[in-house]
């Protein structure tokens, strides 16, 4: 009996030694903002990614967007970063300039670099090498107020084709109803975008020149609007969330914007929402739409660089992708992932949601990252926003503003 | 001969032990708020001290550079701009100080519910920046209600964005440090106002001292060391003052609202330039010294001693 006993607890004390000393991969996955919407739909991503991977473990932690650099650049310096990192491409350009991003390049199999986009995979090639796996991208849509347009007296029907038109219906809307038409991306340094969207060059043998005639015209053009108020001022401080607030409380004609924020639209104001509809964004001479790219980047100093490569792999894969985009309006970066009929045909009561969806599945042949990465990313960054802003404040004029920031830019590259 | 010697060492030894004791424990009872000073305020300042001289990005090592970052200051616009507003922040201090004085002389008296106006005043201080700032930014925004009220009251001839304005921003943030601030600076001169010996203002009164009279000659002058501590707080306050600008500005438009220390937090978290980042934080640590001192000599001057 005693014998018994004695073997049974050296077997359990051995099968627990076992099960201690069984090699565990903790993998921390930082995402940007996905709380509180998406938290199931992540929490499940890891638990299935657990159960496919025994010996693996996940521990999702969500950053808020303005927050993720800072508490990335201290978790390196602690030497205590992440594994999997979820950046956009502007951030991704700045950590990979300073060193403190992993380049994928030799973990990749050809076949796996062949899932994605290729524009969207070069979009994340900084200095000749790969920081990040594209996750998710979101061509902006026009999303527009039913009832202020037949105030305005436009036909919802109908919505702007081009980028002239467009700047038609706002000023119409402004004109006949005082409520502003639209919140155009000309803040921060979407002038860049801009000007890329219009056909005009930033960089031209590793200098900058965007100072030409036509990037003056096209700065003034915007001055002139903002001068004559058919933007509200808040457009330059606040950007898309500032308009997506307005177009909340029914105080906007159009929201240029990623249609996720359609999602927002619905959370915070169901009237407005039940006014919406959505139109495409209006190719301009470019023939190009900037679509903001989120990707997944592993840092530098991470102990599982290999496991971390297939976790993100494995996040971005079509299936997962597809799941991800049919709670919410975004594009999955795999080609396999956008030919799914999800992408072009509507549902029999169609939201302006799956509208949004249609719409941009076909614009996705337009839409590219259009982010300019530049050594000095985040001063030379600065340098542009701050002239342009003097230039929409009048301490300089637009040629000057450009003029300067090109000078700047050109000193540092 | 025995006998004397040790007569005569026996006193020295009995003050020499207790004295020793009583140091040793002095410095015991010191030890772990020197050592947590040690290793949260004094090694990071030698550290950032260091780092001023040195070309550092956290993710390599730091490459020393001498004064070169000094030099890159002194040649950078943006940063003579933020050194400007900072010190056009220090306008905040005199109107803080006076409005909270004003305020715990309103709040020092036994009337019903004057617990929950001193409580009211307090709110704003509690409530974090980010909410405040939140709050604010509506407030201001182009459809806020500062706009609404100045085109009601025929004030404005448009509304427009306060935050944006290239030179009202700066005074617009000023305003919510004020209001934040307020409380705070009551509750000090509040504590000071209920040390002031009664039996002083009454033998004033007798005397023949108006209440104005009173206030000016008796009890002002009692409150010197909490003007002191109340001015020297709010002004190294505003020689910092980082997080409001922040969260309602961002420093813009084109940099006119930015204070110093928010171009020690864009030259270090936004271009990772730590080293330069580090210089301008010891001048502004220089900075507040600097200040710090004047104060305390201005007010040693208007008679510190007879406190």
């Amino acid at each position: 009996m005693r014998r018994t006993l004695g073997i049974a607890i050296a077997s359990l004390l051995l099968t627990a030694s076992v099960q201690a000393g069984a090699p565990e991969i903790r993998l921390e996955f930082w995402t940007i903002s996905l709380r509180p919407f998406f938290t199931d739909y992540i929490t499940e991503l890891a638990r299935t990614y657990e159960r496919q991977n025994p010996g693996v473990r996940v521990r999702w932690v969500d950053q808020p967007v303005g927050a993720v650099v800072q508490k990335l650049l201290g978790s390196l310096a602690a030497g205590t970063p992440p594994d999997v990192v979820n950046l956009n491409v502007p951030m991704t350009a700045e950590l990979a300039q300073q060193g403190g991003l992993f380049p994928l390049g030799d973990l990749l199999r050809p076949e796996d670099r062949d899932r994605y986009f290729e524009g969207m995979l070069r979009s994340f090639e900084i200095a000749g090498k790969l920081y990040g796996l594209p996750w998710y991208v979101a061509p902006p849509v026009v999303a527009y107020h039913v009832g202020i347009w037949r105030r305005a007296g436009l036909d919802p029907d109908r919505p702007p084709r081009t980028a002239e038109e467009l700047v038609a219906y706002a000023k119409r809307i402004k004109d006949r109803t005082g409520l502003y038409g639209f919140m155009p991306n000309v803040d921060g340094t979407n002038l860049l975008q801009r000007f890329q969207e219009a056909g005009l060059p930033i960089l031209a043998g590793g200098r900058a020149v965007f100072h030409s005639d036509r990037h003056v015209r096209e700065l003034e053009r915007w001055v002139r609007l903002f001068r004559q108020d058919y933007f509200p001022e808040e457009t330059l401080r606040r950007g898309y969330l500032g308009a997506t607030e307005r177009y909340t409380a029914g105080q906007l004609g159009m929201l240029i914007t990623g249609p996720q924020f359609l999602l927002r639209v619905r959370h915070d104001n169901r009237a407005v929402y039940d006014q919406t509809r959505v139109g495409p964004y209006p190719l301009d001479r470019g023939r190009v739409i900037h679509a903001p790219l989120m990707g997944l980047a592993v840092p530098r100093t991470t102990r599982h660089p290999r496991e971390a490569v297939r976790f993100a792999l494995y996040v971005t894969e079509d299936r997962n992708q597809l799941a991800f985009c049919r709670i919410v309006t975004i594009f999955p970066t795999t080609k396999a992932a956008a030919r799914d009929p999800f992408f072009t045909r509507l549902p029999p009561k169609p939201t302006p949601e799956d509208h949004a969806r249609v719409l941009d599945a076909r614009q996705l042949p337009y839409a590219r990252d259009l982010t300019v990465v530049v050594p000095h990313q985040g001063e030379l960054m600065k340098a542009f926003r701050d002239n342009v802003e003097a230039a929409f404040f009048g301490r300089k004029t637009p040629k000057q503003a450009l003029d300067d920031a090109v000078r700047f830019w050109n000193a540092r590259l | 001969m025995r006998g004397s010697r040790a007569l005569s060492l026996a006193p020295a030894r009995s003050l020499a032990g207790p004295r020793l004791r009583t140091t040793l424990t002095a410095y015991l009872f010191l030890a772990p708020a020197l050592v947590l000073l040690g290793a949260f305020t004094f090694a990071p300042l030698a550290f950032g001290t260091l780092l001023a001289f040195a070309d550092y990005n956290v993710l390599a090592p730091p490459r020393w550079v001498g004064a070169e970052n000094f030099r890159t200051l002194a040649r950078d616009p943006a940063f003579w701009v933020a050194l400007r507003n900072s010190l056009r922040y220090l306008l905040v201090v005199p109107a803080i100080q006076v409005a909270a004085l004003a305020l715990a002389l309103l709040v020092n008296r036994r009337l019903p519910g004057i617990t929950l106006f001193r409580a009211a005043y307090y709110v704003p201080v509690i409530t974090s920046f980010a909410v405040a700032g939140l709050m604010w930014n509506w407030m201001y925004a182009q459809h806020g209600v500062v706009n609404w009220v100045g085109l009601r009251l025929g004030l404005l001839a448009r509304p427009f964005d306060w935050l944006n304005h290239p030179t009202l921003a700066l005074y617009a943030v000023m305003l919510v440090t004020f209001w934040k601030g307020i409380g705070y600076y009551m509750v000090l001169y509040l504590a000071g106002l209920q040390a002031v010996p009664q039996e002083l203002l009454e033998a004033a009164r007798v005397d023949g001292a108006g209440r104005v009279q009173a206030f000016l000659l008796v009890t002002l002058p009692l409150l010197r060391p909490t003007l002191l501590l109340c001015t020297l707080l709010s002004t190294l306050a505003a020689v910092k003052v980082f997080e409001e600008v922040y969260v309602m500005t961002g420093g813009g438009p084109f940099g006119q609202t930015t204070t110093a220390l928010l171009y020690v937090y864009q030259k270090a978290f936004q271009e990772f330039r730590f080293g330069l980042a580090a210089a301008a934080g010891l001048f502004v640590a220089a900075l507040g010294l600097g200040l710090s001192l004047l104060y305390v000599r201005l007010f040693r001057e208007g008679g510190l001693r007879p406190w």
